[in-house]
């Protein structure tokens, strides 16, 4: 309910707002752009479950926004990202003016992003406008595709994530460290671990790692969705799978439906290991007390998935010049090492440090990391490639069909 | 009256019933009906280039959502039954005057206020394997962890959403009857006793079928709600099937366009077969 008076209510802040065409807007330089962005808003709608978070967002840069360029920074928090997708899509689909959208930019990425690039719902082709976009390498892999799609300047990148699991030391001090060794773990300890069920985003994700073992590593799924491929990788999947499904929590008969609830259980010792596609999440809990200070988080020798999040615009955003404002403020040196900051977030940064300028660089290498968070080099040296969303969702509904009915 | 200026809302609150109504059914048709017929649209695909029944028949022929409908039906009937039974009992009880029945009615009453989220999530705190309760019984060596007690939440005979709704829903039919009740007065029932009817006589056959009216509206009310609702078996419900409702939520927040229409379709299945049932209940009478 809450989440529908924003949104109406963002609709109304926005109806009031000076439609910007973008066309317009590409053609005219960046200190233009930044004119005409003075004075105005952003509604950024983003996924909200996370203070710190929500905090870095409002707080420094709404602030930095209010203060340098005089511009309101609006957060509309989500649950799930698809939410302002299903926005943006009812508003273009009732042909309403093509720039007085209510969303100004999603944080985003997968299958949200296919969804919007396939739709035409995102704005494209303005990262050389942003100046800041010069510290991003965008040769890169890893951001030239999410999730397989490639981006094509259509969204901007964020923050880079990779999945880790955590125990505790005092609990647990020899979990196991990769897929087959789990599953065997599992076996041993009966009850003691679960996860979520997809379509969960974190329960789906371990899923795929499981997905990954079966097929006998990432490189077998690297391509386009192949559907003989899938059938017989698919098979052993849920073959594992049920395999263990009497020895998880509640003997498989349920499985938690977010992983916020596996959060819970894992505090409340009711299993024994935890995974999340932020590791920065373990120090906050350990921060916030929900987590005992002898948790601990950790990669796999097999590999862990990572992925990079985005920033993307919506075509019929009303505030495309403030929202391009925006996206140059997170993508620069000073901002991306505050979000790098362990008691700020303890996000690993989209951009080359080497690239920014000898203040920043400094800062980056000066980091500190929270005791329970595995450094970001540990975890990368295990690093799966995201799989296409054709096979992500493949993955899904076979689970659902298979494992979790 | 007579002689005195008569003011604008007066003249229209003579005036045939339809006028003086229309104000509310204005809000109702535009807010209420709108919703309803941009719903029904979407289910057969309409703004999105084409217009059909794939979305129904997709729907209609998938066993999740026959096993999803049967489990929001089992939430609802029971929950509606034992919230009957209960209320009912409790306002027979409140009638009676006794010391303290003031405060005994507010203390009955007093769940009114919290919203259906907030208590979910309290009976998550008493009665999940890691609640208050599992906590309390393990301390006592009743049981050996946590695991040992048993699932009342995201469990399978939805016990968990059950009691949400039963003692969120107990007062709400209490104090319609208590209300009804006073309405009726003692008359009946006396009239009965001086008949020579038994006290359990008169109650059985003078109040509660003149109960009953209030009772059937009241407990309308509640299976609408248990059968709609999303947030409680969201938060106590089990992964599979999951009620009606939150199956409807899963396919609009898929990321895949093509399960909107899905989504819309399974919405309008539960207003659907709420209203139908109602409207046996209703008739029925």
């Amino acid at each position: 309910m809450t989440r529908m008076m924003t949104a109406i209510g963002a609709l109304l802040i926005a109806g009031t707002a000076q439609a910007q065409d973008g066309d317009a807007l590409l053609a005219m330089s960046w200190d233009e752009i930044v004119e005409t962005a003075r004075g105005g808003e952003v509604n950024i709608f983003m996924w909200g479950g996370a203070d710190t978070i929500n905090a870095y967002v409002s707080d420094y840069i709404g602030g930095i926004l209010a203060d340098e360029y005089d511009i309101t920074l609006n957060r509309v928090p989500l649950a799930d990202t698809a939410e302002a997708v299903n926005i943006v899509l009812g508003e273009v689909e009732a042909g309403a003016g093509m720039d007085d959208g209510a969303v100004d930019m999603i944080w985003i990425n997968g299958e949200n992003f296919r969804t919007m690039k396939q739709g035409d719902l995102v704005w494209c082709g303005y990262v050389d406008k942003l100046p800041n976009a010069s510290l991003v390498d965008f040769e890169n892999p890893a951001i030239a595709n999410d999730f397989g799609v490639p981006v094509e300047g259509c969204e901007v990148p964020w923050s880079r994530v990779q999945f880790a699991f955590a125990h505790d030391t005092a609990r647990t001090p020899e979990p196991p460290r990769s897929i087959p060794e789990l599953l065997d773990w599992i076996e041993a300890n009966p009850g003691r671990f679960t996860y979520p069920a997809p379509p969960d985003f974190t329960g789906a994700a371990f899923v795929r790692h499981v997905f990954t073992h079966a097929a006998g590593g990432a490189d077998a799924l690297v391509g386009p969705f192949d559907q003989e491929k899938f059938d017989a990788v698919a098979a052993d999947t849920w073959e594992i799978l049920n395999g263990i499904e009497p020895h998880l929590w509640r003997e498989g008969v349920t499985y938690p439906t977010s992983i916020t609830q596996l959060q819970q259980m894992f505090a409340n010792q009711e299993v024994d290991l935890f995974f999340t596609y932020d590791p920065a999440e373990i120090g906050t809990a350990v921060e916030n007390g929900i987590f005992p200070e002898t948790a601990m988080s950790y990669g796999l020798s097999d590999g862990t998935l990572a992925n990079t999040n985005y920033m993307a615009i919506p075509v019929n955003a009303a505030n495309k010049a403030a929202a391009l404002v925006t996206q140059n403020l997170l993508l620069s040196g000073e901002a991306q090492l505050e979000k790098a900051q362990p008691e700020i977030w303890g996000a690993a940064a989209v951009i080359e440090p080497s690239r920014a300028s000898a203040e920043v660089q400094e800062g980056f290498a000066t980091l500190e990391r929270h005791p329970s968070v595995v450094p970001v080099e540990e975890l990368g040296q295990a690093a799966l490639p995201e799989l296409t969303p054709d096979w992500t969702r493949a993955i899904e509904d076979g689970w659902i069909r298979n494992v979790g009915n | 009256m007579a002689g005195s200026a008569t003011s604008a809302i007066e003249v229209i609150g003579r005036g045939h019933p339809w006028l003086s109504l229309a104000p509310a059914l204005c809000v109702i048709a535009v807010l209420f009906g709108g919703g309803l017929v941009l719903g029904l649209a979407g289910s057969f695909g309409m703004g999105r280039g084409g217009a059909g029944v794939d979305a129904w028949i997709a729907v209609l022929s998938e066993g999740r959502v026959w096993r999803s409908l049967g489990l929001s039906l089992w939430i609802a009937f029971a929950s509606t039954a034992l919230a009957c039974l209960i209320g009912l009992g409790a306002a027979l009880l409140l009638r009676r005057r006794f010391p303290g029945q003031g405060l005994a009615r507010l203390l009955f009453q007093i769940n009114l206020t919290i919203p259906h989220a907030v208590g979910a999530l309290g009976i998550l705190w008493l009665l999940s394997q890691s609640g208050f309760v599992s906590r309390l019984s393990a301390g006592a060596g009743l049981i050996d962890g946590p695991a040992g007690f048993p699932a009342l939440t995201q469990d399978r005979f939805a016990i968990g959403i059950i009691a949400h709704y039963v003692w969120k829903e107990v007062p709400f039919i209490g104090l319609i009857l208590l209300a009804n009740m006073q309405s009726l007065g003692d008359d009946p029932e006396s009239a009965a006793r001086s008949l020579g009817a038994s006290p359990f006589a008169a109650m059985r056959l003078v109040l509660l079928p003149l109960l009953m009216p209030a009772l059937i509206r009241a407990g309308a009310i509640v299976f609408a709600f248990s059968f709609g609702a999303w947030e409680v078996p969201v938060l106590l419900g089990q992964s599979a099937p999951v009620a009606l409702p939150v199956l409807a939520w899963q396919r609009f927040t898929d990321p895949d366009l093509a399960t909107r229409p899905e989504a819309m379709a399974i919405a309008m299945l539960i207003a659907l077969v709420a209203a139908l049932l109602i409207r046996v209940a209703m008739v029925r009478r």
